[in-house]
């Protein structure tokens, strides 16, 4: 199923994200995912998120497809030249895998193989434009695909609290018209700057997902607002998680935060992202509080 | 030899030897029309700018042009505004001036032919033009930078490197294995090479088998089966270090004034040594010819006897001088001899009695708040004072300058690799120079003196920052080390900001610059009633077994210093200078009297060099501190192509001899140089 | 332009242990990057332990016939080491390695790139001679030199505070150039179809 589907008949589209473990052992990532992810749209799975070796984002989708969830294919551009991400993007649509985000990836320098080969042989936009070649039955070389071209929904993402709005605007639009069919947002925690860039945003008509990242204490807050592109927690959240360590430490806070930016974004946004890292156990009670389920 | 014979022969070398490693690392062509024409689209008046290639054989003939692109501009309805070939488009400090009030009103857009250098450097020039309010003029790339593997070195070989940062050669037998293989494989051959040829290109050698056959014939083999699995790193770019070291480089480049070098300085083996009297010379040989204009006029006779300070010779005409003796005895010859500038020059040879005897002519004149400022100059006339940094331009002339002047320089910089003549002469003849500087500034009617010393010296800015507290109209500017920092117009505009025009003198921007030496010899002649007949020298160099500063009377033969000094201390080839290893002039012969010029001698390894085809690297003219094109010099004079030497301003060359410092292929350009400016000076 | 940067010590000793060496240091060229103070450290310490044969200390080593005279000039001292230390950039090490071919030739030094490749030294200015050039869609600003991932579809979203992901000492190139288009009114250059690089343009200078 592709959830652009979903959006096309106006369902508020909830989805997750997993990341593979550094190792060939699925079964616990399964487990949780079929235990609180089950109800969902679709979960997204990492490719090797943070430059951070581990096992593959595709054979992982897989594994989840065939448990009964709706996997969305991430790939990014720093691995892999375009033979290679031409190849994977077969190999899932052959898997039946009918989602992907596309991206371009952090650079190897930040992971833990900082002297890799860096290959960004092509970019998010190039990449969303291949599948859109792809889908038309031609790959990049300009020779035909044999056979029925594969159609997939086609994510990207969007930075909406970033410094330069106006530059990601900018490069949103030539991701539409490269071909984006939906988007995730990096997580936002300034609801009014996520809505002022929504009103922007809505011009290119494609469903945008809000993306959440549960706080899970003050120093991830912090380190978040030192080190992560595009994100900015404001004071009076470091404070509400610094106040009561406990509720904080229980994710009783984080789920509170992030049901409340959940709330106040939704009427402007036609779904939302749940970027848990490792807090999938909580992902329930957070679409609970925030009035989802 | 003719320059015509010598580039016969050079020709004849170059195709004989050289030709074959000469590539064209020519980098660009232009965009096609179909790619040009939707970003062209609506911008309809253009003016163009073409680099003239770099990193290729240099030719004056067959430089590209702006024609190829106008035409395909004219197909598409474009109107040009104008056109301009400049060399180096990325050397942005001249082509700043060069580009300056060309692009006329009504421009849309500019279209630049080069490399992505040339094309950043002008876009950024237009951005930086515009104010803040108007838009600047859009500017267009109209061609494409090609892709080559690696960077070639300065001489355009085929061999080059991609600048990993791990070099692997030491494993390879000296074979670069990411350049010279397709794949840039570090573990051995990928197995795809057929009859020794790369898959990737049927020319070219697979350079795994070249790494076998190259390490089996050293007997390395075993060492290198015996190497640890090779993995490529590509972490270890400092962005910072590189980028701190970039900007550090073009500080320095344009750092006081434009251009320059910095040579090692090589002066600890004499910076710290004392002063010493050289000891009494037996016989000294006095040119008639040690300065600017016409030779003085003998007016002593063989078999004359003659006493220290007396006058020899009479000053021959406005620019010209008189010489004295320096040294008490008789006469014993006038003749040619020996000259370490101009190769002969008639000279008084006198033998000396060994007393010392002062003519009686030598007397104090009267303190220097009584003497006028026309009695300092007849004293500094009659004293035989000449500029003793080298040139020697008689001082008394500079004294009377034509223009109003309200700044004394005294050149304190000695940016001469190796000499400390000057140096010890701050040092051990403070109260001296700064009385002499206060004449100059009495005499020229100046505001004020200021004494510029390099930072290198800082025991000299010290003393001198002390000696000038008790003058109002004195001071000490301090100079970062840079090479030709004592040429007046690069001194003048450090320290002032101001430009000497073109064919000028420091006076038409009021300023007059006066060498330490020189200003000391002023002090003498009006404390002392001394003439100017000893001067301080330094020896000195890598190969000279005793280096010494010495004070030296005038008419030393240079060769009792070498030999006073311990002479050589190798057999190798030596190269001997009068002067400094940059404007020092090459002595043949070393049988030539220390002069008033003679600031140094120098012994040092002779320099096996052989000129080579110029490949237009842009080094020299991104050195030359008088912001000229020394490369079209060297091939002017080549062609005996005088006028167009003269209109590259060749008579505005100082000679410091930074381009031929830096210069790559060895060309020997000072000289080049000189032949044109006495063509041109012919020509008149 | 070429900058150099000395290998390890220890990893230099092991080139020539207990070996008989020769050593050329090459100035660069000139102004470009070389550790002189530290090579003559390094050198001077081999040159006590008595296996030094001779240090030639010269410029432009890379050009083959200069090269040549001053290795002529050094020849006895040369043949009598085992090994060839070459402290310069990769051209010079190679030039050197195709001149003494039996001889082991070492490096001593790594080498890194420095902008401005070409015409005078170094520069603030870097091209990274893709081929294709894309200096009309970004205002005048190289995507593949001032980004660190070569992107040419605008910013990866990683610069925090306009600082590259890769280095906070860095600006983003995308966000320079963003402002540059902004500044000249090209901001319409952002729409231009999706590049795609190509790699395939070396054979054309050859």
């Amino acid at each position: 199923m592709k959830i652009t589907e979903k959006f096309e008949q106006g369902e508020f589209v909830v989805t997750a994200e997993v990341g593979p473990p550094k190792g060939c052992h699925i079964e616990h990532l399964l487990e949780e995912a079929k235990t609180y992810l089950s109800d969902i749209t679709a979960v997204n799975v990492t490719d090797n998120q943070s430059s951070v070796m581990r096992l593959g984002s595709l054979a992982t989708c897989k594994a989840l497809k065939d448990e009964g969830l709706t996997p969305i294919f991430q790939i990014t551009c720093r691995d892999r030249n375009r033979i290679a991400l031409q190849s994977d993007l077969l190999s899932a649509a052959m898997f039946g895998i009918e989602n992907l985000l596309l991206l371009t990836g952090d650079h190897t320098k930040l992971g833990d193989h900082p002297q890799a080969k860096p290959v960004f042989d092509l970019d998010s936009v190039s990449l969303i434009h291949t599948v859109t070649q792809l889908e038309a039955g031609v790959d990049l070389g300009g020779n035909a695909l044999v056979g029925e071209p594969p159609k997939f929904a086609k994510g990207a993402v969007v930075s909406p609290c970033s410094d330069s709005v106006d530059a990601q605007l900018a490069k949103m639009e030539h991701k539409v018209r490269a071909g984006a069919d939906y988007f995730q947002t990096q997580a936002v925690y300034e609801p009014e700057k996520f809505i002022k860039f929504m009103e922007k945003a809505s011009q290119f008509g494609k469903p945008v997902q809000l993306g959440i990242v549960i706080p899970k204490s003050a120093g991830m807050a912090k380190y978040m607002n030192d080190n992560v592109a595009g994100i900015h927690v404001p004071q009076e959240m470091l404070d509400e998680l610094r106040a009561d360590k406990e509720k904080t430490k229980a994710g009783i806070t984080g789920v509170e935060i992030a049901a409340r930016i959940i709330k106040e974004c939704k009427p402007y946004c036609q779904g939302v992202h749940i970027m848990a890292l490792g807090w999938e156990s909580k992902i329930p009670a957070l679409l609970q509080q925030a009035g989802l389920r | 030899m003719s320059f015509r014979f010598i580039q016969m022969l050079f020709e004849l070398l170059y195709h004989s030897q050289g030709g074959e490693h000469l590539e064209d690392y020519t980098k660009y062509r232009l965009k096609s029309a179909d790619e040009l024409a939707p970003i062209l689209a609506g911008t309809d008046h253009l003016f163009v700018i073409a680099c003239n290639k770099c990193f290729k054989e240099f030719t004056t003939t067959e430089e590209p042009d702006c024609a190829a692109f106008e035409k395909m501009a004219a197909e598409q309805g474009k109107t040009i505004t104008g056109s301009m070939k400049v060399d180096f488009l990325c050397n942005k400090t001249q082509t700043v001036r060069k580009l300056k009030d060309m692009i006329p009103e009504g421009t849309e857009g500019v279209c630049v032919v080069s490399c992505g250098l040339g094309i950043q450097t002008i876009a950024d020039m237009m951005v930086e033009n515009g104010g803040p309010d108007s838009r600047p003029i859009p500017v267009f790339a109209a061609a494409d930078s090609l892709n080559y593997t690696g960077h070639h070195g300065m001489a355009l070989t085929k061999k080059s490197c991609d600048a990993c940062a791990q070099c692997y050669l030491n494993i390879t037998g000296g074979i670069c294995p990411i350049i010279d293989c397709s794949k840039s494989l570090v573990n051995g051959q990928c197995g795809g090479a057929k009859n020794g040829k790369c898959e990737v290109d049927p020319e070219k050698d697979c350079a795994w088998e070249k790494i076998y056959r190259r390490l089996e014939k050293q007997g390395r083999l075993e060492e290198f089966l015996n190497q640890p699995v090779q993995l490529r790193d590509y972490s270890k770019v400092n962005f910072k270090f590189v980028n701190d070291y970039v900007k550090s480089v073009r500080e320095n480049r344009l750092d006081g004034y434009y251009g320059g070098v910095h040579p090692l300085e090589r002066k600890e083996a004499t910076e710290r040594l004392e002063l010493q009297r050289f000891p009494e010379p037996q016989v000294v040989a006095i040119p008639l010819s040690m300065h600017a204009g016409a030779p003085a006029n003998p007016v002593v006779a063989v078999g004359d006897s003659v006493k220290v300070g007396q006058k020899i010779g009479e000053s021959a005409g406005f620019i010209s001088s008189p010489v004295h003796s320096s040294v008490s005895g008789t006469v014993i010859a006038i003749e040619t001899r020996g000259h370490a500038t101009r190769g002969t020059c008639p000279a008084v040879v006198i033998q000396s009695d060994g007393k010392n005897t002062l003519d009686a002519s030598i007397q104090p004149h009267k303190p220097l708040e009584e003497l006028t400022p026309e009695e300092i100059i007849d004293i500094v006339k009659e004293a035989g004072i000449v500029g003793m940094g080298g040139a020697g331009f008689p001082t008394s002339v500079k004294l009377k300058p034509a223009k109003p002047v309200d700044t004394i320089l005294l050149n304190g910089c000695e940016c001469e690799p190796l000499l400390t003549a000057d140096h010890r002469v701050m040092l051990e003849f403070a109260d001296d120079v700064i009385y002499g500087l206060r004449a100059i500034v009495k005499t020229v009617g100046a505001e004020r003196g200021l004494i510029v010393i390099e930072d290198n010296k800082q025991d000299a800015i010290e003393l001198m920052k002390e000696k000038v507290a008790a003058y109002d109209n004195l001071d000490v500017v301090v100079a970062k080390t840079k090479y030709p920092q004592g040429a007046e117009k690069m001194l003048i505009k450090r320290v002032l900001k101001r430009q000497v025009p073109s064919g000028g003198l420091p006076a038409d921007v009021g300023c007059v610059v006066s060498n330490i030496s020189t200003t000391k010899a002023i002090s003498d002649a009006i404390q002392k009633g001394m003439p100017l007949i000893e001067r301080v020298v330094t020896v000195t160099g890598e190969r000279l077994k005793h280096p010494g500063n010495f004070i030296v009377k005038i008419g030393t033969n240079t060769k009792d210093l070498i030999d006073y000094c311990g002479g050589a201390d190798s057999e190798n080839e030596i190269t001997y200078k009068a002067g400094g290893p940059m404007m020092g002039f090459t002595l043949t012969d070393l049988n030539v009297p220390i002069m008033k010029g003679s600031n140094g001698i120098i012994c040092v390894d002779t320099e096996h060099s052989k000129e080579q085809p110029c490949i237009k690297c842009g080094r020299c003219v991104d050195v030359c501190p008088m912001e000229l094109s020394p490369l079209y010099f060297a091939k002017y004079a080549d062609e005996e192509n005088w006028l167009a030497m003269k209109e590259k301003n060749v008579m505005d060359c100082v000679e410091c001899r930074s381009c031929e410092y830096i210069c790559s292929s060895k060309i020997p350009l000072v000289a080049k140089i000189k032949a044109g400016k006495a063509a041109v000076r012919g020509m008149k | 332009m070429l900058i150099t940067q000395l290998k390890t010590k220890d990893s230099i000793l092991s080139l020539t242990d207990g070996k008989k060496v020769f050593i050329i240091n090459c100035f660069g060229c000139r102004e470009v990057y070389f550790p002189l103070e530290e090579a003559a450290g390094l050198q001077g310490e081999m040159n006590d332990s008595g296996m030094v044969t001779g240090i030639l200390t010269t410029d432009y080593i890379c050009n083959p016939e200069n090269l040549e005279l001053q290795l002529e000039s050094h020849k006895e001292a040369i043949d009598a080491a085992d090994v060839v230390l070459v402290f310069s950039c990769g051209v010079g090490v190679q030039t050197v390695a195709a001149r003494l071919e039996e001889k082991t030739v070492c490096a001593g030094c790594d080498t890194c790139r420095l902008p401005g490749f070409q015409g005078v030294t170094p520069l603030e200015y870097d091209c990274g001679q893709c081929g294709e050039c894309y200096l009309n869609l970004t205002g005048g600003i190289c995507p593949i030199t001032a980004c660190s991932k070569s992107l040419v579809n605008g910013q990866c979203g990683g610069a925090k505070n306009g600082k590259c992901e890769v280095d906070p000492n860095m600006e983003c190139g995308w966000e320079r150039i963003y402002r540059r288009l902004e500044k000249i009114g090209r901001l319409d250059a952002m729409k231009c179809p999706v590049q795609i690089r190509n790699f395939a343009t070396d054979k054309e200078v050859q």
